[in-house]
Formats: C-alpha cells, sequence, structure tokens
C-alpha cells in the first residue's frame, strides 16, 4: 500500500493511539470502586430455635441443625435412640390437594399453587456434569436424588427419606440399611434399583482409575456396602458416625444409574445423564442459563408443583442482589450485602435471611517451617492480631462472624458472647498483645521477625484487604514484617500441597458443621488438607474419640477441649465462619428459606410460584 | 485491490499460525492445567495423590506429546470444528456462535457512539480552539479518557436498580428475538464503552481536523469564499478522518474480543466472559480457540481498515 502526504497526520496519530491504549490499559487495571453503602456492623447471629431432637417414633430424622448454645442441652440426641430405627417421615404441615405418602418433602406453606417457573441466580458454571468429580451440585442436584435429603419444609432441620423409603441403623451405629422406594424410574424410563446407589457408592468411595472422587475422603469410615436385594442396601461402617445420615444427604451425594454409568465407562463429566430427580434436563447455555422442567413422572406425584425451574447466571454477588431486586430473578442463595440490605428496605416484595455457613477464613501456617514451628509463636499470633478489626475492614466484601474452630450454628459452637470473653476473640487487645509480645520474647523474638512469605490468592478481596490489613496488624502489634506473595487461585493450593508457604489466607470450608470430619481434614496429622503439617498427638486422640462418640454430653466436653487444644498451639490464625445472605421475592414460595439457619445450596423440590 | 486483498491474506497465514504456536505453548507452559481446577479448594475435601492427578490427566488427553495435542487442535480448526471444552465436552464453536452476534453488537454500537460523541467534540473543539468553549470540552474529554468503562458501567446498574428498579437483563437476548430487551441489554454497555472510545476520538478528532485546518487546500476554499460549512464537511472532515478510522477500527477488534470489565458490570454473558471463565477452568482449548478468535477478527479489521483508506482518502492507492 502507498500512502501520500499521510506521514504526519499518521505520526500523530499514532502518538494518539498509544496514549489511548495506554489509558485503556490503566483503566482496565485500576481496582474496583469500593461500594459507598454502609453495612451493618457485623451483629450476633440470630437466635436459632433449640436443635431438633431425633425421636424414636418414626419422624424426620434431625440433621445437625444450627444451635449456638454453648454445650448440648438435654434435648440433645441420645446415642439409644439414634441407633432405632428411623422410618418414614411425617408430612410438614400442608394443605396440598393429596395426602402426601409417607416420608416425603411438603412445602412449608399451605396450598400451593401449580405451575410457573422459578428463576434462581447464582454462578451457575460447572467444571463438569459429574457430580462425585466435582460438577456443581447445586445446579445438578434438581435432577437427582438422595438415599436422603434435608427437608424444606422445616428449614432443612430434619433428614427426611429420598430415594430411600425408610432406613433403620443398628444398635451398634455402625450399619444403616435403606429400605427403597419401589416403581422409581430414571427420565429415560430406567427403573431403578439397589444397584444404581451400589454403583454410585462404590465410585464415591472407591473410585476406578481415572475418576476422581471429590469428597472420597469423608466415606473412609465405611468398611463395606452392599446391596442384598434390589430393594435393600446398607453401608456398615468402622465406627459410628453422628453425622452419616447428614454427609448422605448432602447434594454432592446423589444417585446415578448404574446403567448410565456403564454405558460412559464411569465417567460422566460430559454426559448430562438422566436422574430420577423433579426436574428433568432441557437446556444449557453454556455460563448463561440452565432449563429444567417438571418431571412428569416423579415418583411422588405431588412434586414439583413448578412447570420449570430456571438458573440463571449471576457469578457476582451483587447481579444475584439486583437480578432479584429487579425481577428478573425469583431467589439466589447469596448475595452482596448491600443489595441485601437493600431488600431488607423492600420488604413489601423482598425476603431475606441470613445463614451460617461453614465455610470462612483463616491464615493457615506452616507449622514445619521456622519460627512457627514453636507454638507460642503461632499462639502469640492469635493473641495480638484483632479479628474484630479484620472483620471491619472486609465488612464491605462479606460478612464474617466472630467464632471459634467449631463453625458457627452448630450444636456444640460457643455462643458469639461466650467466644467474645475467650483471650484472643476479645475486643480489647491490650491484654492479650502484652501476653503476645511476652510468649513471642520467650520463643527467642523479642522485636519480632521479618522475611514471613504470606501466600494468598488473586481474588482482589484477598489480596487488597484482607491480606494487608493481616500484615499491617502483625508488624504493628509484634514486629513481625510479611511479604504477600499472590497466587493465582487455581494454584494455591498447590503451593499448599508443596508447602511453599509460611502463612497463607485460604478460605477452608466443610459439608458439615461437626468439628469431627472438618478437623480430620485440616487439623489431624495427615488430614488431606492439612497443608501447615500441624501435628498433636493428644488433639489426633480427642479427635478419634469425638468422631466415633454418640452420646452429645460426652463429645462436648471432648470437643472443647480440641478447641483449646487448637486455642493453645493454633495451626491456623481463624478469622472466621461467614454468613450467606439468601434474598428471594415474596411470590417465590415452598424453600422454606424463612425458616433456615444454615445454608445449604441444594434442592427446590417442594418451590411453588405464588401469582 | 483484490491482488493487495488476497496478498494481505496470504501474510495472515503465518501470523494466524504464530498465534496458535504462542497460545499453545503458552498454556503449556504456564503452571497449572485443567485439572488444577478440580484439585483447587472448593471442590470437595479431598486432595488427589499424584497418581490420581496423573490418571485425570491421561483421561483429558493431556499426557500425549505436544505436538500430537497441537496437530490434533489444528486437525479439529481445519474442519471447522474448534473443539470442545476439557471437562464438560460442549462445542466451542456453538458458544463462539451463541454470544460473538451480542459481543459483535455491543462493539459495534460502542464505536457508533464513539462517533457520534467524538467527532462533534473533537470538531466543535478544533473549530474553537483555545476558546472557553475548548478548555470546558478538552477537560470533560480528559476526564471521561481517565474513567475505566466499567465505572460508567456500574454508575448505569446501581442507578437504575436504586432509582428505577431496573437493570439490564442477565440473559442473552437477541435483536431479532426481542429488539426492545435486546436494546435493553446492550445500550448500557455500548455507552459504558462508548464514552471512554468517543473521549479518545474526540481527542483524535481535533488534532487531525486541527491539521488539516491548516493546510493550503482549506485556505484556498476559505479565500474563495465558500461556506465555512462546506469547507469543513467536503474538505476538513473527510480528510481529518483517517486517523479516527484506524483508531476506530483497532478498538472495534478489541471489543469484538469482548470487554471483560464491562461485561462484569453488565452481567453481559459475552466472549470477555468466556475467556475470563476458561482461564479461571483452565480449560486450554476454550482459551486456544477463542484466542485464534481474536487472531482472526484483528486480522480482517485491520485489513479492512487498510482498505477503507482508499474509500475515503483517494490519494491512497493499493500496489
Amino acid at each position: 500500500m502507498q500512502v501520500r502526504r499521510f506521514n504526519s497526520s499518521r505520526r500523530s496519530f499514532l502518538k494518539l493511539s498509544a496514549l489511548g491504549a495506554a489509558s485503556a490499559m490503566l483503566a482496565a487495571c485500576a481496582a474496583p470502586a469500593p461500594t459507598p453503602t454502609p453495612v451493618p456492623k457485623p451483629t450476633e447471629p440470630p437466635k436459632p430455635q433449640p436443635a431438633v431432637a431425633p425421636t424414636s417414633a418414626p419422624a424426620p430424622t434431625a440433621a445437625a441443625a444450627p444451635a449456638a448454645t454453648a454445650a448440648p442441652t438435654a434435648a440433645a440426641a441420645k446415642p439409644t435412640e439414634a441407633a432405632k430405627p428411623t422410618e418414614a417421615a411425617k408430612p410438614a404441615p400442608t394443605a396440598a390437594s393429596k395426602p402426601a405418602p409417607e416420608g416425603v418433602m411438603r412445602p412449608p406453606e399451605p396450598n400451593p399453587k401449580r405451575g410457573g417457573t422459578l428463576r434462581g441466580a447464582w454462578g451457575i458454571t460447572t467444571s463438569s456434569y459429574d457430580i462425585h468429580q466435582g460438577g456443581s451440585s447445586n445446579v445438578l442436584c434438581h435432577l437427582y436424588n438422595n438415599l436422603v435429603v434435608l427437608n424444606l419444609g422445616d428449614g432443612i432441620k430434619t433428614i427426611v427419606p429420598d430415594l430411600a423409603r425408610k432406613w433403620t441403623v443398628s444398635e451398634d451405629g455402625k450399619t444403616y440399611t435403606f429400605d427403597l422406594r419401589e416403581g422409581v424410574k430414571y427420565h429415560d424410563g430406567t427403573p431403578f434399583s439397589s444397584a444404581d446407589v451400589l454403583a454410585s457408592f462404590q465410585r464415591i468411595i472407591s473410585p476406578p482409575s481415572g475418576i476422581v472422587s471429590v469428597n472420597k475422603d469423608l466415606f473412609s469410615v465405611v468398611d463395606k456396602i452392599d446391596a442384598p436385594d434390589a430393594k435393600t442396601f446398607r453401608f456398615i461402617l468402622k465406627e459410628p458416625r453422628v453425622y452419616f445420615l447428614e454427609l448422605l444427604a448432602d447434594p454432592a451425594h446423589v444417585i446415578y444409574s448404574k446403567k448410565h454409568l456403564d454405558a460412559n465407562g464411569g465417567d460422566l463429566r460430559k454426559v448430562i445423564t438422566p436422574g430420577t430427580g423433579p426436574f428433568m434436563f432441557k437446556d444449557y447455555k453454556e455460563a448463561e442459563k440452565w432449563t429444567f422442567v417438571k418431571n412428569p413422572s416423579y415418583w411422588d406425584p405431588e412434586l414439583p408443583y413448578l412447570d420449570s425451574l430456571v438458573l440463571v447466571h449471576a457469578a457476582a454477588w451483587t447481579d444475584r442482589g439486583t437480578a432479584i431486586l429487579t425481577d428478573q430473578a425469583d431467589m439466589t442463595w447469596n448475595c452482596s450485602i448491600e443489595t441485601w440490605q437493600e431488600g431488607q428496605k423492600r420488604s413489601d416484595t423482598i425476603a431475606t435471611n441470613r445463614l451460617y455457613n461453614y465455610g470462612g477464613y483463616a491464615i493457615l501456617i506452616n507449622t514445619k517451617k521456622k519460627p512457627f514451628d514453636d507454638p507460642r509463636v503461632r499462639r502469640a499470633i492469635n493473641l495480638a492480631v484483632s479479628r474484630q478489626d479484620l472483620i471491619k475492614a472486609f465488612q464491605t466484601q462479606e460478612w464474617i462472624n466472630t467464632t471459634r474452630w467449631v463453625p458457627h450454628g452448630d450444636r456444640y459452637a460457643l455462643s458469639t458472647e461466650e467466644i467474645l470473653k475467650l483471650p484472643g476473640y476479645r475486643a480489647d487487645k491490650k491484654d492479650d498483645i502484652a501476653a503476645a509480645k511476652k510468649l513471642l520474647a520467650d520463643a527467642g523474638y523479642p522485636d519480632g521477625f521479618k522475611g514471613v512469605d504470606f501466600l494468598c490468592a488473586s481474588v482482589a478481596a484477598h489480596a487488597e484487604i484482607m491480606a494487608p490489613a493481616f500484615q499491617e496488624q502483625l508488624k504493628r502489634t509484634l514486629g513481625i514484617e510479611t511479604k504477600i506473595r499472590v497466587q493465582e487461585r487455581a494454584l494455591l493450593v498447590q503451593e499448599q500441597q508443596k508447602g511453599n508457604f509460611d502463612m497463607v489466607l485460604d478460605t477452608p470450608g466443610h459439608l458439615l458443621s461437626d468439628i469431627a470430619p472438618l478437623a480430620s481434614v485440616y487439623f489431624k496429622t495427615g488430614g488431606s488438607r492439612n497443608y501447615g503439617q500441624f501435628s498433636n498427638a493428644e488433639f489426633d486422640k480427642t479427635l478419634a474419640a469425638v468422631d466415633s462418640e454418640t452420646d452429645p454430653a460426652k463429645r462436648a466436653p471432648m470437643i472443647r477441649k480440641l478447641e483449646d487444644i487448637l486455642d493453645n498451639e493454633p495451626p491456623w490464625y481463624p478469622v472466621g465462619y461467614t454468613f450467606h445472605l439468601p434474598m428471594w421475592r415474596k411470590t417465590a414460595k415452598g424453600m422454606g428459606l424463612e425458616l433456615r439457619q444454615r445454608a445449604q445450596w441444594g434442592r427446590l423440590d417442594t418451590a411453588w410460584i405464588d401469582k | 485491490m483484490q491482488r493487495y486483498i488476497l496478498g494481505r491474506l496470504a501474510l495472515a497465514v503465518p501470523t494466524l499460525f504464530g498465534i496458535t504456536v504462542l497460545i499453545f505453548l503458552a498454556m503449556r507452559v504456564l503452571p497449572g492445567d485443567p485439572v488444577a481446577m478440580i484439585a483447587s479448594e472448593g471442590q470437595g475435601t479431598y486432595t488427589l495423590t499424584q497418581e490420581e492427578l496423573a490418571a485425570a490427566r491421561h483421561s483429558l488427553g493431556l499426557d500425549r506429546p505436544l505436538y500430537m495435542q497441537y496437530l490434533s487442535w489444528m486437525s479439529d480448526v481445519a474442519h471447522g470444528d474448534l473443539g470442545r471444552s476439557f471437562w464438560r465436552g460442549d462445542p466451542i464453536r456453538d458458544l463462539i456462535a451463541r454470544r460473538g452476534p451480542i459481543t459483535a453488537q455491543i462493539a459495534l454500537m460502542a464505536v457508533a457512539v464513539s462517533w457520534l460523541i467524538g467527532i462533534p467534540v473533537g470538531m466543535f473543539s478544533a473549530m474553537w480552539r483555545r476558546s472557553l468553549a475548548d478548555y470546558v470540552t478538552r477537560f470533560v474529554v480528559t476526564v471521561f479518557m481517565a474513567v475505566p468503562s466499567f465505572w460508567i458501567g456500574l454508575v448505569i446498574v446501581l442507578v437504575g436498580v436504586l432509582w428505577f428498579t431496573w437493570r439490564p437483563p442477565i440473559s442473552i437476548i437477541y435483536l431479532w428475538e426481542n429488539p426492545s430487551g435486546n436494546l435493553q441489554m446492550t445500550i448500557g454497555p455500548a455507552v459504558a464503552m462508548g464514552a471512554g472510545l468517543g473521549a479518545v476520538t474526540a481527542r483524535i478528532t481535533r488534532s487531525s481536523v486541527l491539521e488539516v485546518l491548516g493546510e493550503d487546500y482549506v485556505r484556498t476554499a476559505r479565500a474563495k469564499g465558500l461556506r465555512n460549512r462546506l469547507i469543513i464537511g467536503r474538505h476538513v472532515l473527510k480528510n481529518a478522518l483517517l486517523p479516527i478510522i484506524t483508531y476506530s477500527g483497532l478498538a472495534l477488534g478489541g471489543l469484538l474480543g469482548g470487554s471483560v470489565a464491562v461485561e462484569r458490570a453488565f452481567s453481559v454473558p459475552g466472549l470477555g466472559m468466556a475467556l475470563v471463565q476458561a482461564l479461571n477452568e483452565r480449560d486450554w482449548m476454550m482459551i486456544q480457540n477463542l484466542v485464534l478468535l481474536y487472531g482472526v477478527i484483528f486480522t480482517i479489521i485491520n485489513l479492512v481498515v487498510d482498505v477503507s483508506y482508499g474509500i475515503f482518502d483517494p490519494r491512497v492507492r493499493y500496489q
């Protein structure tokens, strides 16, 4: 190409283009502006109702219901009761047109209406379509059933039968026998049998080569599974586990068809396989929208009430909230604080709740590296750094509660009032900082130390708020100087696995609130996520005892002991567990969201639209 | 002209080949792979052993020699099939076909908005050079150049939600399906991006127009008594357009790749968001194909811009 008489203008153009490109790059690199909306000071969580105690009568089995009591109360379950057969659930109060068959869920409100579409909004992407291999259960669970399920009708406080019609637990608490429903069919007409349950749990517990079972560790207590006949399935455990039924009720533990597993070589990552669930797959637009339609042949003829369930992609918390506020969605499991507050102001059309989440923020400490191999140093950090200040610094991002080691809402968790009296957790840091300095001096670091490798994920809120806030407090109170090293989130675990850190800001969490499975993963010697290699023989011994104990009265003091050990020789600096902030339009009913105390992103079988 | 275009297209082949090799290798050299996704936090309580990770890599074909993986990808591309996402197996072609039109529409609308704002403002500023109006205009233009487009996007969304209980739709609505819904979805991102582009366009227009205003032929036109409107419309603007076209072309190329920040602000499921998701999931196949697509887009747009020079400026000749 030949251009005549264009030289001077091209030069000026290039200059301007470079200026424009530089401006654009600066703009793109800029941090998001902080939201100006004031947020409430995190306060004491709402007083939960008393834990629902399992009874020996045929009734829903109590899940590990949230309870902010200091210790288990007399209302808690007795081991003998837990060992008794638990049969089908009585239906929740409902004025449904047909009488409910035994052991099924019903919405909490009377006279549910049929028809319509419920629009959910949250991050609906999934790495694969195989839930057992880490596919998103909060999206795919609507297609499937579990053996048992948390009861939506009472705000997921009890466990009711799902594909199991009823179950019994042996006297020693080690054998769970499930009597399976008859006449259940997959969406393609394939009949359901115990062979499907067997195949599903075989791949969860002992996955074949190339199959990644993400919750394999949770089932390590299972000694044997078998299916004596087509309608019976059994788990035989090595030891009793009080939370075993709750584990089975998690949306990640769905039942797949053996036929479809076999047809796909046991790998469902690329296949949306038919389930037995209340909804059938219709369409998926990648990272945009899932459409599920009613299963007309669902084994519970009363459900679902909805004609369809549409899940729209709203990865950002703010988008979820604004989608509800502007009637582009009917419900979300968790939204941003400022949109949640806006929803509270619009109480004529919008409803909100605040739920205990079993995940939180913590700074994991590498206990094998000096000087953190000295428990006094770790204890000093836990005493000196103010949780209240960190929570306040983070309040525009996520609502963190002041908690100890047991997740808030668990029946064994201390109340916030009690926690706030403890050294290290209390707001007044004067005595704690003095004690921390003494500990550090005793450990040989009276003036602190430098060069600590502080790893954190390349998430803006982590790298730009929480990590610097922690860094500043460490330096100011104890003279410990850290260097923040930002790593891409997907690679953070690899760095942790290799032990390439002194401290790391992480977001640990668990499916269950019980401290035993959580501690087995994070604190037990050799635990799969014990990246800081914490090891304490007394802790391990007590943990083993807690895990196999079924008597709450005996568990309570042992759990206190576990927490005391962790406070004295902390493997982490736990900032706190978080709240989830669900919001929904008042026309969306049947989910029991207003009755819930804990978060679980799961099934919506009983949802209905009041329009 | 035909020979020129064919020559340019032929030159694009090694460029695109280079892009494919670079992105393919970059993905393999950077730490982490699709299996890292499953091993990362929030994906269960179990941490995979090295053997299990190796088995997972084998099942995804990630343990094959690099040249085989590359040839396999190129074979897919040659057959018009852009492959499938690693984990889910979804066709990438379908994703591009679904999201591409929305991203393209927003990009074109943003460029149109930038012209609607930038050219009149730039001309106004040039014609009243060094007046108070010029200084005010330049100040406003500088402000808009400095303000990130995603911030404007957030303001649009927040004002819509808080004052009018309205926000742009978060699911794709095509123009041919529902024009009103489609405009609600696209106008916000177009304005947010167009404002920043318009500011740059105004600066380019101003300097370009000033340069042309000093040319002999403009002085001659004035000397012979031609009306100012005719001088500006016929002589100045047409001659000042080339740098604006070049800038807009480059900007359009960038916008067609999707503006991540603005798509994120408006929750528009465009190609930019798809790339971010693919990066988070380390979905190499998706990343490779999207980058290849951007390479093709830039190549074509550069060609179109070059060809358009000849249309707007007859002095330009192609050899």
